[in-house]
């Protein structure tokens, strides 16, 4: 408890003293990741803690979003909300909007409760366009960051910290919620909502709080990032903005608090910084998660649990080389992938193929990748995935054996003694 | 004896063309342990779901303490006191034994929606969770996974949710299924402590827990209630031992 409670304090350090550390470009994509990691926290109450799988939460963060560029555009930061309290608009819409849609919804549960999110998510998405005079067209709705309480909200650095006072608030708050008698009885609506009812709970009023409270947070998100972006568009209840909370709730680790928050951020951070370089990053994206739900379905702060059980039953010693096996097969195999996928993804472009029909001599003009010409004629350059994915399956399967090993020495141990 | 808190007449519930519950009457008196018997599929347990609002009745009324109750739900009817148990064990799996008996306990101290105090610094629902945690043995087992435990020890902790309201009637849906001798013995006499001053309806297939237990037996047998009376009257009574003890004497 004192080590987490330090670790904490030590990453609010480190996100306050980000500005001076980053450019401006890069600290655009914090902002962007701490908006992400605050969505995906406020998804996870409803998900993870309450056991409620919504495939519409965009709704929630899109109507807070333009709740808030609404606000801004009437109140012009002036009088009782200045800009600082701007998302208190999108929290208020977002409430509202939860309160009613949470309704429906958590009238059924399970795959039922997931078609209706769906459902109420593409009603919103679909009707946005037409509603100009609300969500404004196409070309959506800007607005202007006024300025308030002696900051002119001109610079990144001062929307960073307006943001990230924000996030750590609300996390901050979504945390406290947990430990409330109503935070408690989310946990019994996961668990066993059928046993609740017979202790005399209303089921649904609280499955509808919980769905309001989860959508008010995504609403505070959306409100954010009016503030940071000075606009909104419609594009916001895009069904895959539903998918990446999703996504990064999952990746992230629905067991730990903190998880879906940092999953977030990791995916959000990796979208930065690869999107420029790839054009397969939804695939990426993709082929993560489909590993992490394969292979650690508890997310990666999951593995940081299971890692810790490891130490304690076979001790540090057995357990790093095995540590820095699945590291090193990790690393090969995201390798041998990649290169596979951006190889492949050059030979099936358009542009490729345009390119060998110029020469119909040579029809597999080589491709550019990592700075050298590899010809898909050739043997040698499929080798080369073939022999990182092979090398890196090799120790992955190696580890698992002195893992395997390791565990069941210590079973004998322990029957021995 | 005192009047009946709570009073079922002529009870039909049907599913479809089956007839489940084929005009059931039947009186439970203010402080008395009343057990239910009768052979499998004779509808014991779906009279357990008509009373505490788990099914809704196709015809006849469920009284208890004044109120008609028939098709409510079962939040309302466990509000008004009437709190149960499950033949197959109903708890939260993946939580604490201290937090599911906490979750029981929170509802009777007005605890519910409340977002704006922690429940860990509330003393009254802490002592209380470690009273009924200690009534049923399972003290020791606070911060076990309640899913992990022994199945006879989930039975108990099913007793302790049931308790946690304070209810004016309790129903036991085979509280000893699984049990032990010595825990069957030591149930039994939990049974007969808590259950003072309030009313009991059981149902179970140990005779002997049954016989001891019990002020009054109803026998239930294809929907209706063919006998009720004392242990002894019950034992005596020709059709009942045609209709369900013989066939148990004789397997």
């Amino acid at each position: 408890m004192k080590t987490g409670l330090l670790l904490i304090l030590a990453g609010v350090a480190a996100l306050a003293a980000l500005p001076f550390l980053l450019s401006q470009g890069l600290l655009n994509a914090a902002i962007q990741m701490l908006i992400a990691a605050l969505f995906a926290s406020a998804y996870n109450l409803l998900c993870g803690q309450a056991g409620m799988l919504s495939f519409g939460h965009a709704a929630y963060f899109g109507v807070g979003a333009f709740g808030t560029v609404h606000a801004m555009n009437a109140i012009g930061g002036a009088g009782l909300l200045p800009t600082p309290l701007m998302p208190l608009a999108g929290a208020a819409c977002g409430l509202v909007f939860g309160a009613i849609a949470g309704w429906f919804a958590t009238q059924r549960t399970g795959t039922y409760f997931a078609m209706i999110t769906l459902a109420i998510a593409e009603l919103v998405h679909s009707l946005a366009p037409h509603l100009k005079g609300l969500f404004g067209g196409e070309a959506g709705m800007s607005t202007m960051r006024m300025p308030a309480w002696g900051f002119d909200f001109g610079s990144t650095t001062q929307v960073y910290y307006l943001t990230l006072a924000w996030v750590l608030a609300s996390v901050g708050l979504l945390y406290l919620f947990t430990r409330t008698p109503m935070g408690r009885l989310s946990y019994g609506l996961r668990e066993n909502s059928h046993r609740l009812r017979f202790l005399g709970y209303n089921v649904h009023g609280l499955g509808m709080m919980v769905f309001a409270i989860s959508a008010m947070f995504s609403g505070i998100a959306g409100g954010l990032q009016v503030v940071s972006n000075e606009s909104a568009n419609y594009v916001v209840f895009d069904p895959a903005l539903s998918a990446a909370v999703v996504l990064n709730t999952y990746i992230g680790g629905v067991t730990m608090f903190l998880g879906p928050a940092l999953g977030a951020a990791l995916m959000t951070f990796f979208g930065y910084a690869v999107s420029d370089l790839t054009q397969s990053w939804l695939l990426y994206q993709g082929i993560l998660f489909v590993g992490v739900m394969m292979f650690m379905p508890s997310g990666l702060t999951g593995l940081i649990g299971t890692t810790g059980r490891l130490r304690q039953r076979i001790g540090l010693s057995k357990l790093l080389p095995v540590v820095l096996l699945s590291i090193a097969a990790a690393l090969l195999l995201s390798m041998g992938g990649t290169f596979a996928v951006e190889l492949l993804q050059r030979v099936f472009s358009q542009d490729y193929r345009a390119l060998a029909r110029l020469d119909p001599g040579n029809p597999w003009p080589p491709v550019t990748l990592l700075s050298r010409a590899w010809s898909p004629a050739s043997m040698a350059t499929w080798a080369v995935p073939v022999v990182l994915i092979g090398a890196g399956a090799v120790l992955a399967w190696v580890g698992r054996r002195s893992l395997n090993q390791a565990v069941e020495q210590t079973v004998d141990q322990g029957a021995a003694t | 004896m005192s009047d009946p808190v709570l009073s079922i007449r002529g009870l039909r519930k049907a599913f479809g063309p089956t007839e489940i519950m084929r005009g059931v009457d039947l009186d439970l008196l203010g402080a008395e342990r009343h057990a239910l018997i009768g052979p499998n599929g004779a509808g014991k347990s779906t009279l357990f779901h008509l009373i505490s609002g788990h099914l809704a009745p196709t015809a006849g009324t469920i009284h208890f303490d004044g109120h008609a109750i028939g098709g409510r739900t079962p939040q309302a009817i466990n509000r008004l006191g009437l709190a149960r148990s499950f033949q197959i064990t109903n708890i939260f799996p993946k939580l604490t034994v201290f937090e599911n008996v906490r979750l029981a306990v929170m509802r009777p101290h007005g605890l519910a929606y409340t977002f704006w105090k922690f429940i860990d610094r509330d003393r009254r629902v802490r002592e209380e969770t470690h009273r009924l945690l200690e009534l049923v043995r399972l003290s020791a087992r606070a911060s076990t996974v309640a899913g992990e435990m022994a199945y006879s020890e989930q039975r108990s902790l099913e007793i302790a949710m049931t308790l946690a309201s304070d209810p004016k009637v309790i129903l036991l849906d085979e509280p000893m299924a699984g049990m032990s001798n010595e825990e069957t013995h030591y149930t039994a006499e939990l049974i007969m402590e808590v259950t003072k001053g309030r009313a009991l309806m059981l149902v179970e297939h140990d005779m002997d827990v049954v016989f001891a237990l019990s002020d009054r037996i109803s026998v239930l047998v294809y929907g209706q209630v063919i006998a009720t009376g004392t242990p002894d009257e019950i034992r005596a009574n020709a059709s009942v031992k045609e209709a369900y003890l013989g066939e148990e004497v004789s397997e």
